[in-house]
Formats: C-alpha cells, sequence, structure tokens
C-alpha cells in the first residue's frame, strides 16, 4: 500500500486536486475576491453596473452602523438553531450509531429523506403545521398549554407563526441532517467496543458519554456544527416565511440591498463582513474539535 | 356574441408561492379613471431609439413573451387559450414565459444585459408601471410600433398619457387594479372602512402588509391626506413613522409579498393590503373575504407591456398586442384573471354570457364611479427620492 503511494509522485497528486482546486478557485476563491475591490468602490449611477474604485471605507462602516444589530441578531438566532438541532441530533447520532445495527443505514436514510423535497416546499409545510388553526396549535390548545407558552415566550398572541421561535424551530428543523451525519460517521468509529469497555470499568451512562463519546465525537461534531451554523446565519427563505417582521436575518438585509436596492458596492462590504465573522468562528471557534485525532485505526 | 368557455372551477392563482409578487405590484389605471392616469411629468424622458422604432430588427424563432403567471387566459382542456387562439388566427410561433415573479429580481436578472448593450431573449415582457418607468428613463426600451395595433382604439380614453410614459410610445397596458385592504369578516367580526381600522388593537398580530413599498406607504400616505400623485419623502414621514410603530407594537404579522392570499385564506391574516384581482378570485371560494377601498383612497396601479430594446420580432409583438386588444379576446383574460382590463366594451360581453355575467357586476373588475373618485396612482418618484423611500421601508419590512 505504502509503495504504490510512493510510486504515484507528484503529479498524480496534482491530478487528482485538480477539479477540486479548479472548482474552488474558480468559483468561490476569484468571485470572493473580486467582492473586496467592489466593496470598496462607488457605482456611476443609481442604476448602473459600472463601478468607480475610491477606497470608499465609508461602505463598510456605513453597513456597520446600519446592519450591526441585525448581524449579532443573525449570530445569536443562528446559534439557538444550532443549539436546538444539536440537542436533536446528538441523541439520535448515538441511538444510531450504537443501537442502528443492521437498521443503521435506513435509519441514516430518514433522516435524510425530507431534504429531498425543495425547502421552499418543506417551509410552506412548516406554515401550514404551526398556522393559527393548525394542528400543532390545536393540540397546545386542547392540553391547555397556550397560557404556560405564552409566559415561557414561546407563543406571541397565542400563535407560533410569524415568531422567533417559529424561526429557530424552523432553522434548526433544517441543520439536524448536518449534524447528524458526520455524528453519526463519527460515532461509528467509536464503536461499541469502547463503550463496553467503559462497562467493564465501571463507568455509568453519564460517565461513558463524557469521557469517552463526546470527547471521540469532537472531529464530526466540528464538522457538523460548521456545515449547519454557516448556512443558518445566511438563511433567507425561513425568517421570510416563518418569522415576523422582526425576525428577518442579515440574508434577507442582502437580499434587499441586492435585488430592490441595488447597492453593490454596500451589499459586497456587508459580505465580506458576515463572510470574516463567520470564517472567524469555524477557524476559532470550532478548531479545537476539528483536528482528527481519534486513536483508532 | 360567441360564448366562451370558463375554467370549470376559479382560476385559483395561489400555488406559486413566492415571496416576489406575481401580478400586480403596479399602479396606474387602466380603466376609467378620469383624470387619474394625467401625465405627471414633463414630456418624454425615454432614450429609446426612433419614434417608430429604429432599433431591433425582423427576426427568426417564435415570438418570445413573458407574463406573470396565471396572468392570462389559458388552454385548457382542449379549450384554446390566448396564446393558442393568437397562433392558430396569424400563424405566428409563440413562445410564452410566466417568468416574471417579481420586478426587482427581474430587474437584476436584464440590468447586465441592457446595460451592456446586448439584446435580450424577451420581444415582449409585461411589467409593472414603475419598473416601466426606471427602464424608459435608463433608455432600455424600444418605443412600441403603435401603428400596428389598430385595436388600440378600444383602450380606455383614460389611459392616455399615463404617468409613468407621458410620450406614450414605450408601454401599454395590460392589466390594472386596485390595492386597497382585505380582511375576513369571521376574523374582524365587523366591517373595515378606514386605514384605520388595520390598526385597531383587537386586530394585533393578525394584520398583514405588503412588501411592496408603494402599495403599503401609498395607503398610509392616502390615510395622512398626502398625495401620492406627486410623493415625496417628507411628505411620506408620518406613514413611515406610523408602519414603524406598528410593527413595534407587534400589530404587523408579517410583510408579505402574494401570499397573504393563504394568510387570508388560512385565517392567519384578519385583515390585510391587499391587490383587488386576488380577492376577487378568493372570494369566489371564501365568501367571508371582503375587499374595501379605504374612505381615504386606495391605489390604482397598472401592468403594461413593453418591449426592450433590441427586440428583434417588432411585426408580431404588434400582431399580439392588437390580438389582446380585440374586445372579446380582452373579455377571455378578464374572466380568467379578474384583474381590470383596459379595454373597452369587455364589460358589455361578460354581461352577455350567463357564465361570466356575475363578474360583469363585480366593481373590482368594473369599479363604479364613487370607487374611482378614491382612487390614485402613486407618482413617479426620482431615483434619488426611490433610493430613500426603498431604504427606509427596507428597514421597516426587516430586509
Amino acid at each position: 500500500m505504502s509503495g504504490s503511494r510512493r510510486s504515484w509522485g507528484p503529479e498524480v497528486s496534482w491530478l487528482l486536486l485538480a477539479p477540486g482546486l479548479a472548482w474552488l478557485l474558480g468559483l468561490f476563491v476569484l468571485p470572493l475576491l473580486g467582492l473586496l475591490p467592489l466593496s470598496l468602490a462607488e457605482p456611476l449611477g443609481r442604476f448602473s453596473l459600472r463601478f468607480r474604485f475610491t477606497g470608499r471605507i465609508d461602505n463598510y462602516s456605513e453597513v456597520l452602523q446600519h446592519y450591526g444589530p441585525l448581524l449579532l441578531r443573525s449570530l445569536l438566532v443562528a446559534g439557538l438553531a444550532t443549539a436546538l438541532a444539536l440537542l436533536i441530533s446528538y441523541p439520535l447520532a448515538c441511538f444510531i450509531a450504537f443501537r442502528g445495527g443492521r437498521w443503521r443505514p435506513l435509519l441514516t436514510g430518514l433522516v435524510v429523506i425530507p431534504f429531498f423535497t425543495a425547502s421552499l416546499v418543506r417551509m410552506i409545510g412548516w406554515t401550514t403545521l404551526l398556522a393559527d388553526r393548525g394542528p400543532l396549535l390545536g393540540l397546545l390548545r386542547g392540553l391547555g398549554l397556550v397560557m404556560p407558552l405564552e409566559v415561557l415566550g414561546l407563543l406571541h398572541d397565542g400563535r407560533l407563526l410569524n415568531t422567533t421561535p417559529a424561526v429557530v424551530g424552523g432553522l434548526a428543523y433544517n441543520a439536524v441532517p448536518f449534524l447528524v451525519l458526520p455524528l453519526v460517521v463519527t460515532l461509528q468509529r467509536v464503536g461499541v467496543s469502547l463503550l463496553e469497555a467503559a462497562a467493564d470499568l465501571q463507568a455509568g451512562p453519564w460517565i461513558t458519554l463524557r469521557r469517552v463519546i463526546w470527547p471521540l465525537s469532537k472531529p464530526g461534531l466540528a464538522a457538523g456544527l460548521t456545515l449547519s451554523l454557516v448556512p443558518t446565519v445566511g438563511d433567507v427563505i425561513n425568517p421570510q416565511m416563518l418569522g415576523g417582521p422582526n425576525d428577518r436575518l442579515i440574508g434577507n438585509a442582502l437580499q434587499n440591498l441586492v435585488l430592490v436596492q441595488r447597492q453593490l458596492p454596500r451589499s459586497a462590504a456587508l459580505t465580506v463582513v458576515l463572510m470574516a465573522l463567520l470564517a472567524l468562528l469555524v477557524l476559532f471557534g470550532l478548531r479545537g474539535g476539528s483536528r482528527d485525532d481519534l486513536p483508532l485505526p | 356574441m360567441p360564448r366562451f368557455p370558463l375554467p370549470p372551477e376559479p382560476p385559483r392563482r395561489l400555488p406559486r408561492r413566492t415571496v416576489l409578487r406575481r401580478l400586480a405590484l403596479s399602479a396606474g389605471g387602466a380603466l376609467a379613471l378620469p383624470g387619474l392616469l394625467a401625465c405627471g411629468r414633463d414630456g418624454g424622458r425615454g432614450r429609446g431609439s426612433g419614434a417608430t422604432g429604429g432599433g431591433g430588427g425582423e427576426g427568426k424563432g417564435p415570438l418570445v413573451i413573458s407574463n406573470w403567471p396565471l396572468y392570462i387566459d389559458p388552454s385548457r382542456e382542449g379549450v384554446p387559450g390566448s396564446v393558442e387562439r393568437f397562433e392558430r388566427a396569424t400563424g405566428i410561433a409563440v413562445r410564452y414565459s410566466e417568468d416574471q415573479n417579481d420586478a426587482a429580481a427581474f430587474f437584476a436578472k436584464i440590468q447586465p444585459e441592457l446595460e451592456a448593450g446586448r439584446t435580450l431573449p424577451q420581444d415582449l415582457f409585461v411589467t409593472t408601471y414603475w419598473m416601466a418607468q426606471r427602464l424608459i428613463d435608463l433608455g432600455w426600451l424600444e418605443p412600441l410600433p403603435l401603428a400596428e395595433v389598430p385595436n388600440r382604439r378600444h383602450l380606455n380614453a383614460e389611459l392616455r398619457k399615463p404617468s409613468w410614459d407621458p410620450s406614450e410610445r414605450f408601454s401599454l397596458p395590460w392589466q390594472s387594479g386596485i390595492s386597497g385592504i382585505a380582511y375576513n369578516l369571521e376574523a374582524t367580526g365587523r366591517e373595515l372602512q378606514d386605514v384605520d381600522d388595520l390598526f385597531d388593537p383587537k386586530l394585533r398580530g393578525r394584520v398583514g402588509f405588503l412588501t411592496e413599498m408603494r402599495d403599503s406607504i401609498g395607503l398610509l400616505m392616502l390615510a395622512d391626506g398626502q398625495d401620492i400623485r406627486r410623493p415625496t419623502y417628507g411628505a411620506a414621514e408620518g406613514a413611515f413613522r406610523r408602519l414603524e410603530q406598528a410593527k413595534a407594537d407587534g400589530q404587523i404579522r408579517a410583510f408579505t409579498g402574494n401570499d397573504y392570499q393563504d394568510d387570508l385564506l388560512s385565517g392567519n391574516f384578519a385583515a390585510c393590503v391587499a391587490w383587488s384581482g386576488d380577492v376577487a378570485q378568493l372570494a369566489l371560494e371564501q365568501p367571508k373575504l371582503r375587499f374595501v377601498v379605504p374612505r381615504s383612497g386606495g391605489l390604482l396601479w397598472a401592468d403594461v407591456m413593453v418591449m426592450p430594446r433590441g427586440a428583434r420580432h417588432r411585426r408580431e409583438a404588434a400582431a399580439w398586442m392588437n390580438f389582446v386588444y380585440d374586445p372579446p379576446e380582452a373579455a377571455r383574460i378578464a374572466a380568467a384573471v379578474h384583474y381590470i382590463s383596459p379595454v373597452q366594451g369587455v364589460q358589455t360581453i361578460l354581461a352577455a354570457d350567463p357564465a361570466t355575467a356575475r363578474l360583469s357586476a363585480s366593481p373590482l373588475l368594473f369599479p363604479d364611479a364613487a370607487m374611482r373618485e378614491r382612487l390614485q396612482v402613486f407618482g413617479p418618484l426620482s431615483a434619488g427620492e426611490e433610493a430613500r423611500f426603498d431604504e427606509r421601508f427596507a428597514t421597516i419590512v426587516g430586509a
């Protein structure tokens, strides 16, 4: 095996790397670099796509001043949604990895099945589910839970739809598969034998989770959190359909800047700020878990 | 008088649930609206080529038309619709697309092409009145071949010199409508009459406004006693403040595009700012739905046909426009879409057929004099003013 690897030579490695590299450079890095001069430019006219590079740093200060609170709010809502998704995903991934047995592929498939439909269709489903005369609110009314949930801030004026909790719920729903799949793969590598070893050493379930499963699941956790948090921050459809006027996120602001206001330099500046924030989050916040340090073959 | 088959059931326009508006963002006027559509600006400001159409030329391939979804009489169950009838009558092949989901998004799509001097695949498209004005000002439209549209004589006289195209060279009306208040009588428990009713604390959290700035702000400006025919940012200050306060108070549940229809039907909205044709259709299946033009006034809008610079099928496009202005054809379209036809005689044709007689009596398709008096068109905004309006409104709707 190692001999064949040596015989590849650097040209084979570059060949293997070429498609991904071309894709990344051509469709991601270069357009992104193009945003930088645009974010420091001024349009030649209100409806012109021609720009003059003036080094206008005010584009940044303006978007930070105007959209700073929305940016923070977006990160907060995305963080809440990801945390909720993690609460759902982690036990589910443990179950599939450790107890799934021969049903594991099927169970993993079931997690993904809802995502065979378009996200817009799924969101329309949510609006039906959460509607004022919908089944969920009907159930809560029947159980007499409306008042307690209102006190807890989970309902607003007796409704679920067009509220912040609905947005958080919808975002979490979208994030679940992105957390479950990497976690299942990682936990599978942990294997049942380590759990049995922990049990042999008198470790209870809580100790096993805290000292064995959790540390070894960190690579999958890091990948899952990155995959779920990053798109959640910029989600457009979810806050638009499930939220109210106070629940829009930074993606909605960007959409409006680009499509309605046609302020492309400012939208470029906002995009750069958003991407820098997310990059920092990914690089530093999740760095601890991103190392594949599983002591397994 | 030929009878024209109607769809077996009301032609619902719900299915495309897009945030974007499908039909109506427009303004302007079609019907008999004395004085409403009078020119609001000096002369034509368009910079299109030549008065009789210098640009463009004869092209091969089909005539390409782009319109909002479900905004025409469709072919169904063996009964040919508008496009098919046109093809049979003229021998002109048509590629008809319903890809106009949102005026702003469409503008973003065509802007790079037109600014670079390239031509669009579309020979003709239907857009909203304020977008037509923007395109005229940018010089991105061809003058229409009006001499080849003799049926233009059937247009309502009040459609002359619309404020968005005072030279009358670049646009012709497709359909018009009214922006007013829709409400569900079951949910409100009472009839609504005024914009103030939308701010009734009893309706807290069950009121919707449109993401279309001109409709939402225009209605509030009218309630504020402002003249929306010559809108200024200063005059809109009261409307903006009122909307901001209502949002902060939780009075407004959501700002929507045409998806307000679902919310009205499902009971999520008790009342909302709405477009007349939508409600006319929805009321067929939900009799408790009402549409009212507030006593302070409602907005009149129009969607218009325009020809982008360099359009290849001028003659064929003229034939199409001439075809849809033929009163029986216009009546078929009006019966299918339930908006206000720009063509004279449509009401008479609909009244003569028992299947459509009820439509002919609808004030939403044929506003009476009392309603007409309360309608105004949101006037042109300069590019700078529009930017200020858009930015403030975007902050309110949370975008």
